[in-house]
């Protein structure tokens, strides 16, 4: 019946939407038929032809009446009275050009800067994963009294598939990996990325290979024997030219033989927000890349690495899958309480697995939070502009009501203004929102410094656009509505005697004040915040970093990529430092397992001071720690304050010694020399250690603006040794230089080694520690100039509003003897009196947002004074001009044609 | 103005359908049918003929075409849709019920 219905229906309604002239045409010439027989039979009865033509018309009792309702039958009215209020919107606003271009400007560029900012957030919590049905895929986490996200041990994932009935498969993978990659063998290896993922991996979570085949689940089964590799498409295409032959090929991995089985399709660049895998292996392979070496990947139930996902069968609830492991979890607490004790188990949507997993998208809402604020000023400021010309169309309003509009119509049309111009503004902003997505793509290298292939896969998607748009249609009811309404409110009367009826009341104006208040408050809050955050930066740049950061080469090695064992480790590391010592233009050379403001954090210790009375609810403090070889500090630059620094006779059999920094010493032994002093590792009974040296406090880590007083420990490399370390080089000239003389010194030593993040370690730093924390200045700033620019075209326009509308009042004042000066007070006092509210509010939400980033991004407590004394005056020097400018032409109106206005 | 009190609300639609069940026609002569039916008793204002058939129109129980008349003229002539047969006969069983029953109340106030 309904489909019928349209059948018949709808070609006559897009008729009269697409084909209205022809249809208007028809109505006229089917009536025109109707009146002609009409007369035809008046003028056979004795008529004249025009009695007989009256007649007609009298019989039909208004033709046009008649029209219009037949014109209602169409039912179409709405739209077509829409598309014709489009129009009207469209030539109206095109009168007034400039204005409609700095309304459109205005709302892009807060559209704009949501859409950049929400594509980020975007990529970082809601893309869906790059599977069939992502909504069922959940991941298991484990969970401690001090985190909500814990991996899980080979061991617990064999029982988690085993002892779960929730879902179609539970996957695992290791995290992504450097692995050293050789095409053919012999040739000299590459670091790539590579992930070690359980063999039923492809097949659960639904991925069909492009070429060749996924991994079979026997493939994962016993450890070292199925050497098969999965390509991704990127690095396929990469690597091998998009060769469908790869399959069956073999490659080097780690030193070790891998067949190609298959490829991955291009739509899945991995589960990953940022790490996108080169090559996928099976667990069962994990011998040949680098697990904890302490501990037995495959036996030990402690050695947790893996993440765990899975496949929530159709039909399966959350809360049943929750409850079945939270039981497995107790289970575990109960039959292994040395591995497991303490530990829970949780079930995590996408959502709450990428919001529980790490910080980063918290920047991501910080900066949306940012980004809206700019709209809001900029909808207020436009809301502002259309009430203004709302104001001046009073009259043509009031027409329009004189003669029968009603009210919903004309807030109809008004509305339609404020959508041409939302969509305007939408797809200019859309444009900037491209630009924001490019720019910070340029950046992608600054942000993510490594060998592995991660990037934060930012874009302008389907739904980035449908939220940007369903903003610019917010807006557009933002903007307008308010205007819309109150001009429909008009007093008919006085409103066609007068193009300027004088606002009923003091209600109207109330709200235009509250607008510039907002905007100044809103702007103010914008530029403190990113004056604060490029403050705090300068300090920490002012600060320094305590080590000298130039002529330095660094290269990272790991020996677990090639299998060495402790042992050969610690051979390979004496003999490369050896000789890089003897190389040409080496002045100096150290190993040490991180750098300041790397990549890779530091490790964590935990200790007792001895003799130290610890407070009661704590067992044990924590620091960070690193290992570095004797020849570190001189090649850092660090000087030793007291004791020594490390000799060659700290050995693996000698005495445990440490050598602390400044901030170290002072916070455990404030009153006496920390050397001599002991530490004991891990708790109370730990193995001892002596303090031999205090080193002065450096800088360790970005990510934090103001990390000087960190403690730190240092212990030597023989007495703690780490397979991945990194080789520090001091050259007098270009650090560079030294590559190929380290190059051939690792390649006498063992061919299959590969050299990582090679680089003038100055470089490094410099994108870390400098061009890191910029983006993030830089895109606030950029906001809060944004933000600064609406606020003075707000109170400019509301200014000029102002004088527009007392033209006559002004010519009557200076009729009356009033000064220029007189008048320029008169048109400034009320703005001012509204910048030192807004001035008062912005302080205020200043404060705020200060306490905020001090919570979320810096460490630095206390409020920023100099912030304020230079933003505040600069809003008020600012905005004084923007309120000085139309004022100033209200004081240079001649009394005589002010008194002729209008 | 068109006068609805002249009919009974909706048989307009009906008086229509069911001259248009016979052959499809222009608005004319359907003008000029309406007047020779009913004779003098049912007074169609001409003004309310042509909305109601382009309501019919759009809700889909009439169809129109652009035909050549017996006099070589263009005219529109009107002819119903499946749909509209089917409307027809709901209108009639609802018309018969309706004046049965006002016919059974006429009836016994008479009697």
């Amino acid at each position: 019946m309904r489909a019928e219905h349209w059948w018949f229906t709808l070609p006559l309604r897009l008729k009269s939407i697409f084909r209205r002239n022809r249809v208007e045409e028809e109505l006229d010439e089917e009536l025109e038929f109707h009146l002609e027989h009409r007369i035809e039979e008046g003028v056979a009865s004795g008529l004249s032809p025009e009695d007989a033509r009256l007649r007609a018309l009298r019989a039909m009792r208004g033709l046009d009446q008649r029209k219009e309702e037949i014109r209602d039958a169409r039912r179409v009215h709405w739209l077509t009275d829409f598309v014709d209020d489009l129009r009207y919107a469209v030539r109206s606003l095109g009168r007034t050009p400039g204005l409609t271009a700095f309304v459109v400007i205005t709302i892009a560029l807060g559209i704009g800067m949501a859409a950049g900012t929400f594509s980020m957030v975007d990529a970082l919590i809601f893309r869906p994963y790059p599977v069939p049905h992502p909504g069922r895929v959940v991941t298991l986490s484990g969970t401690t009294r001090d985190s909500r996200f814990e991996p899980f041990s080979y061991r617990e994932y064999l029982d988690l598939c085993d002892h779960t009935r929730s879902y179609d498969g539970v996957v695992a993978n290791l995290d992504m990996q450097a692995v050293a990659f050789a095409a053919e063998p012999g040739t000299t290896p590459r670091v790539r990325g590579g992930v070690l993922v359980s063999g039923n991996y492809f097949r659960v979570l639904g991925i069909e290979p492009r070429i060749g085949r996924g991994f079979r689940d026997d493939e994962d089964r016993v450890p070292g024997r199925d050497a098969v590799v999965v390509l991704g498409a990127a690095f396929w295409r990469r690597e091998f030219g998009g060769d469908p032959a790869v399959v069956g090929r073999t490659v080097n991995l780690n030193g070790r033989r891998f067949t190609v089985v298959g490829v991955a399709p291009k739509t899945f660049p991995g589960m990953g927000t940022f790490s996108h895998p080169d090559f996928y292996v099976p667990l069962a392979m994990a011998p040949v890349f680098s697990t904890d070496l302490q501990k037995s990947f495959f036996e030990d139930r402690d050695d947790r690495e893996l993440t765990v996902r899975a496949r929530l069968k159709t039909g399966a609830r959350l809360d049943d899958a929750r409850n079945e492991l939270a039981v497995l979890a107790r289970q575990f607490q109960v039959d292994y309480p040395d591995a497991s004790r303490g530990r829970g188990a949780a079930v995590y949507t996408q959502f709450q697995s990428r919001t529980v997993e790490d910080d980063n998208w918290k920047f991501g809402v910080v900066f949306v939070i940012l980004a809206l604020a700019v709209l809001l000023v900029a909808c207020t400021n436009v809301a502002g502009l259309l009430l203004s010309r709302a104001r001046s169309r009073t009259r043509e309003i009031a027409v329009r009501l004189a003669i029968g509009a009603g009210r919903s119509r004309i807030v109809r049309l008004l509305l339609a203004e404020s959508l041409v111009l939302a969509l305007l503004g939408g797809l200019v902003g859309v444009a900037i929102g491209y630009g924001f997505v490019e720019w910070f793509q340029s950046k992608q290298n600054i942000v993510f410094q490594t060998d592995l292939p991660m990037a934060v896969p930012m874009q302008m998607d389907t739904r980035v656009l449908v939220a940007t748009l369903a903003l610019a249609g917010l807006s557009a009811v933002l903007c307008g509505l308010a205007p819309a309404l109150q001009s429909t409110r008009t007093d008919l009367v006085k409103g066609l005697k007068s193009a300027d009826a004088e606002p009923p009341g003091r209600k109207r104006l109330w709200g235009r004040n509250v607008l510039v208040v907002a905007q100044v408050a809103g702007s103010l809050m914008l530029l403190t915040a990113s004056f604060l955050m490029a403050r705090s930066f300068e300090r920490s740049m002012l600060e320094g970093t305590g080590f000298s950061k130039d002529h330095l080469l660094m290269v990272r090695f790991d020996p677990r990529l090639v299998q060495y064992d402790a042992e050969q480790t610690k051979r390979f590391y004496e003999r490369l430092i050896a000789g890089v010592r003897d190389a040409m233009g080496v002045e100096r050379a150290a190993l040490t397992q991180n750098v300041p403001f790397g990549q890779d954090s530091f490790e964590g210790l935990t200790f007792v001071p001895e003799g130290f009375v610890m407070p009661r609810d704590r067992e044990s403090f924590a620091s960070m720690m690193g290992t570095v070889d004797e020849g570190y500090f001189a090649t850092m630059g660090v000087p030793i304050l007291r004791g020594r620094g490390f000799l060659v006779s700290d050995k693996a059999d000698s005495p445990p010694v440490a050598v602390v920094n400044e901030a170290f010493a002072r916070h455990y032994w404030p009153n006496s020399d920390a050397v001599g002093k002991r530490i004991r590792r891990g708790g109370a009974n730990g193995e001892p250690i002596e303090i031999v040296g205090v080193a002065r406090t450096i800088k360790y880590q970005s990510g934090s603006f103001s990390g000087s007083h960190t403690d730190f420990l240092y212990v030597p490399l023989a007495q703690h040794p780490v397979a991945g370390m990194i080789l520090l080089a001091r050259s007098s000239g270009d650090p560079l230089d030294l590559v190929p003389s380290v190059r051939n010194i690792v390649r006498r030593l063992d061919p299959n080694l590969p050299m990582m993040q090679t680089r003038a370690y100055e470089d490094l730093y410099m994108n870390q520690a400098v061009y890191g924390p910029r983006i993030a200045i830089d895109l606030v700033g950029m906001m809060g100039v944004v933000g600064l620019v609406l606020a003075v075209a707000g109170l400019y326009g509301l200014v000029a509003y102002n004088v527009s509308r007392r033209t006559r009042e002004i010519g009557v004042r200076m009729a009356l003897g009033a000064q220029r000066a007189d008048v320029l007070r008169l048109m400034m006092g009320k703005g001012m009196v509204l910048v030192a509210i807004g001035t008062v509010i912005g302080i205020g939400m200043g404060f705020a947002v200060e306490r905020l980033m001090n919570a979320m991004l810096f460490n630095a407590g206390g409020v920023d004074v100099l912030v304020y004394l230079v933003v505040v005056p600069l809003m008020v020097l600012v905005t004084m001009v923007a309120a000085y400018v139309p004022a100033r032409r209200a004081a240079r109106i001649a009394p005589t044609l002010a008194l002729r206005y209008e | 103005m068109s006068k609805p009190s002249d009919l009974v609300q909706g048989t307009l639609d009906l008086l229509l359908l069911k001259i248009l069940a016979l052959e499809p026609m222009h608005g004319w002569a359907i003008s000029l049918r309406l007047r020779s039916f009913s004779g003098d008793v049912l007074q169609v204002s001409e003004g309310s003929l042509y909305p109601a058939l382009h309501k019919l129109e759009q809700e889909g129980w009439i169809k129109a075409e652009w035909k050549q008349t017996e006099n070589n003229r263009r005219a529109k002539f009107y002819s119903l849709t499946r749909l509209g047969r089917r409307q027809l006969e709901t209108e009639m069983a609802n018309w018969q019920r309706l004046s049965a029953a006002i016919t059974h109340v006429v009836q016994l106030s008479e009697a």
